[in-house]
């Protein structure tokens, strides 16, 4: 029964999954011949747009759905084993938790689950607590709590048993920037120990911030997969990312490059990953691909989507933009920010594995570009912080 | 088994947090004490705790029931239906035990309020004398006709006696020539069996109706029969009083003459109205020592009636075979293994259907079970002409729908303090077991085959 192929941690052979109803009608191919390999140790992303399949695959995986043609191996096995579902932690969809439990009796609860014994289940309890900020509210029941509040108990349910493969379907949903940043380090720090995760996003200036391998799904099919570097590099474009320009420096670089031949297109800075995902999905949309899933219209350039859904929003509020839309956005500028490292100490009582003590955390490019996501990040670190004071 | 009981402790939790379960408790808690007061019955002590008890527990029964159904209905079609299922079974947990745990869960639930609202009955029922004045006769009485558990004989036929006198009767009306010619000879026989039995168990003026029992084993020699009985007469006289003289012991010892008596006939004349319950007591001793009893009623030829005894409760003889707290027990055991049956077939059913067809499907099995005997007959009636396709489809599933009624209605027996007997405790017992197994595996498999994720609208 037990695969050989060490070197997978999930292995999917043509893996199809239709469904239909009642009746045996209208079939919905979700999943289509899906071919997944997860080696060891890797990060790797699902991506793709709402209802291309990226859930159905991961249940399949986990056996909630049974696969209507295919099959698909988990750590070597079959996931209903329990010997193998026991090395494994699952963060569904949405964080569907027992809303009469509080906070530690439903992490407690997962621990009997796992068979782990008080004393492990207390101790790593308290650490998970502690880990996803909720440590002052674990006698509060679940039901009561907020949805980014569930979520962290949510993943933290997933982690009570030191899984080694982690499976997180669109984990930083709902979360808050905070939390979102816990993930992903979270995510970084668990692969630097020898972990294997594979995630489903829509978030994909997270997903390339984590993910050494992306899979982008449409229509239940893969339409590309690879390691994010190598789908990134554009071997026939330069990238020259400056602060921000005055018309006139720009109409001299525009010629400068003329001169020389080349073109030019100069836009704000946009996230690699999602320009590149766009493109995928065109093309797909383009190559009129059945999918079973949302159909958004996809402009070309950015212009045209920024009046496409300038259009739409006109349509839908009555209140008009008024002044011209202003900057920040465009806004590049040169900050030094200083990244908020996971306390690793925590890690290392999950883990259990001797704690290499981690190179200094990887040096901050000395430019970064404020967003605004970051800077209400920062905003909110501080709010938190005093909200936190409040609270004592 | 450490995993069964996390999912048992979590949905006893959600029953105990969801209200349900408190807002039965509250009921029976006003109720219980209320009852213990208001009940009157026929207005005698006995009366008001005969009616306490047989409401209190019928009632008990009732709710636990219903809570039983609604709980485990519920505990396992919401966490599919709310999905909480999915971060369940990606555990290392077999489903098999998921539906182990789900029904440990409501058990638990049961044993706990069984065990405090039977106990509550218990000591109120016992207190209940002291609640109204009470004489020392009374409580004599009520220790010897309630607060004790006997066991109830019935006369057997003699099916060759019948037989014979039926066919004595056909050779009479042959010989004298008054067989109708036209008639069919087996309808005739079969008219004047009828009428040999019904003549069994009646007694013309001056006549008499005997019956006889064998394995009487009284605990204890010293102690009384009771003997109950109830008849119907043909003529109803003015003052609606019906004299007559019961014997009671060996009769066998008759036909050896008197000297040689070992054991006492007793003779006990009594004038009773018809159509009405009567009980009277004659020493134990009455019984032979081979387990032999007859019960003899002479019918006072000035009644100028006849009296017939019906043939399901015409006479019982009672003695004392058991003590109340224990048969008591019993009764709680019986309940408690219909409320096991009902986790079960609560929580099987939603592995595969939805909470209110579910719920649906467990009312109408509880229902049928309240008047089994009736449905049991009509199908029997119906199953008459399709012998071999009703013994094949129809009569196995009633056999799985359990029964409350008849004989199985336990509340009678803690009423006419009667012993529930170990065998037929044993029966009731391992018949509701061997049909909730089935069920458990019914569940257990296709809960192992159910796509948890396939959402059905
Ligand atoms: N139980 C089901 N019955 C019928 N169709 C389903 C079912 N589950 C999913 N589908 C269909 O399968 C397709 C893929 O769904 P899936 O949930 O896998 O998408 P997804 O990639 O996770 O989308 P999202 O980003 O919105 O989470 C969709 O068209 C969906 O309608
Ligand atoms: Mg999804």
């Amino acid at each position: 029964m037990a695969r050989t192929n060490e070197q997978y941690v999930i292995e999917a052979f043509s893996l199809t999954k239709i469904f239909s109803d009642w009746w045996g009608r209208s079939r919905v191919v979700a999943v289509d011949n899906l071919e997944l390999k997860v080696r060891n140790n890797q990060v790797f992303g699902l991506l793709g747009p709402n209802g291309s399949g990226k859930t159905t695959v991961l249940k399949m995986l986990l056996g909630l759905l049974h696969p209507t043609k295919g099959r698909a191996f988990v750590l070597g096995g079959d996931c209903k084993d329990p010997r193998i579902s026991s090395q494994i932690g699952f963060l569904p969809e949405e964080s569907y938790l027992y809303p009469y439990l509080n906070a530690r009796e439903t992490l407690d609860f997962y621990g009997r689950l796992f068979g782990l014994n008080s004393k492990v289940r207390k101790a790593r309890i308290d650490v998970l607590l502690d880990m996803v900020g909720l440590a002052g509210m674990s006698n509060r029941p679940i039901g009561t709590f907020s949805k980014g509040m569930a979520r962290r108990i949510g993943l933290a349910q997933a982690l009570i048993n030191d899984p080694k493969l982690l499976i997180l379907d669109e984990p930083t949903s709902g979360l808050d920037p905070i939390g979102t940043r816990q993930i992903k380090d979270l995510i970084v720090e668990l692969a630097r120990r020898g972990k294997t995760v594979l995630l489903s996003s829509h978030l994909l200036a997270d997903a390339e911030e984590v993910c050494d391998t992306v899979a982008i799904l449409y229509g239940g099919l893969v339409q590309r997969e690879g390691k994010i570097e190598e789908l990134l590099e554009e071997k026939d474009k330069t990238q020259i990312t400056t602060s921000v320009l005055t018309e006139r420096a720009i109409e001299q670089i525009k010629r400068i490059v003329e001169k020389d031949g080349g073109q030019i297109d100069v836009k704000p800075p946009m996230q690699k990953l999602e320009s590149y995902f766009i493109d995928i999905v065109r093309k797909a949309q383009q190559a009129k691909k059945p999918t079973s899933g949302a159909v958004n219209r996809l402009d070309v350039t950015d212009a045209q989507r920024a009046a496409a859904m300038s259009d739409v929003i006109d349509k839908l509020v009555s209140a008009k933009v008024e002044s011209p839309k202003v900057e920040n956005t465009e806004k590049l500028s040169v900050v030094e920010t200083e990244k908020t490292g996971t306390d690793f100490s925590v890690i290392s009582q999950l883990t259990q594995q001797p704690l290499k003590m981690p190179e200094p955390v990887e040096p901050v490019k000395s430019e970064e570009i404020i967003t605004q996501q970051e800077i209400k990040k920062n905003i909110l670190d501080e709010l938190t912080k005093s909200e936190e004071n409040k609270d004592e | 088994m450490n995993r069964v009981w996390a999912v048992a402790k979590n949905s006893f939790v959600s029953a105990m947090r969801m209200k349900t379960a408190i807002v039965f408790m509250l009921l029976l808690i006003v109720l219980l004490p209320v009852m213990s007061l208001t009940a009157t019955g026929d207005g005698t002590v006995k009366g008001r705790i005969q009616s306490f008890l047989s409401y209190g527990l019928g009632l008990t029964a009732l709710l636990l029931s219903i809570l039983t159904i609604v709980v485990s209905c519920h505990t396992l079609s919401a966490d599919i239906k709310n999905k909480r299922i999915y971060s369940v079974v990606t555990k290392p947990i077999r489903r098999f035990e998921i539906v182990l745990g789900k029904v440990l869960g409501v058990v638990l639930l049961d044993v706990l309020l069984l065990l405090v609202f039977s106990s509550v009955i218990y000591v109120l029922a016992l207190q209940m004398p002291r609640f109204v004045k009470t004489t020392d006769e009374e409580l004599a009485l009520l220790d010897n006709e309630f607060f004790t558990a006997r066991t109830a004989l019935k006369g057997k036929y003699d099916y060759e006696m019948i037989t014979a006198r039926a066919q004595q009767a056909f050779k009479n009306l042959q010989d004298t020539g008054q067989l109708d010619e036209n008639k069919n000879k087996q309808a005739v026989l079969k008219e004047l069996t009828e009428a040999a039995r019904y003549s069994m168990f009646s007694a013309e003026p001056g006549g008499t109706v005997i019956w006889e029992f064998e394995n009487v084993k009284p605990l204890d020699p010293n102690d009384s029969l009771y003997v109950r009985f109830k008849f119907n007469a043909s003529q109803v006289p003015p003052d609606e009083l019906f004299y007559g003289v019961w014997y009671v012991g060996d009769y066998r010892q008759m036909k050896n003459g008197q000297e040689t008596m070992k054991t006492p006939i007793y003779a006990v004349p009594r004038k009773d109205v018809s159509k009405t319950i009567r009980e009277f007591q004659v020493p134990a001793q009455a019984v032979a020592e081979d387990g032999y009893l007859a019960v003899l009623f002479f019918n006072e030829p000035e009644n100028n009636s006849t009296i017939i005894f019906s043939e399901e409760d015409g006479l019982e003889v009672l003695y004392k075979a058991g003590n109340f707290s224990e048969n008591y027990v019993r009764a709680v055991l019986v309940i408690f293994s219909r409320l096991i049956f009902f986790a079960v077939l609560g929580v099987s059913l939603t592995t595969w259907l939805g909470f209110p067809v579910a719920i649906l499907f467990c009312f109408v099995v509880f229902f049928t079970g309240v008047i089994n005997g009736f449905i049991t007959t009509s199908f029997d009636f119906i199953g008459a002409n399709l012998a071999l396709f009703y013994s094949f489809t129809i009569k196995p599933i009633i056999w799985l729908l359990p029964k409350f009624d008849e004989n199985y209605n336990i509340n009678k027996y803690i009423v006419d303090a009667r012993l529930i007997n170990t065998g037929f405790l044993a029966m009731a017992l391992i018949s509701l077991a061997v049909k909730s197994l089935i069920l458990l595996f019914a569940g257990f498999i296709i809960f192992a085959k159910r796509e948890l994720a396939k959402v059905i609208v």
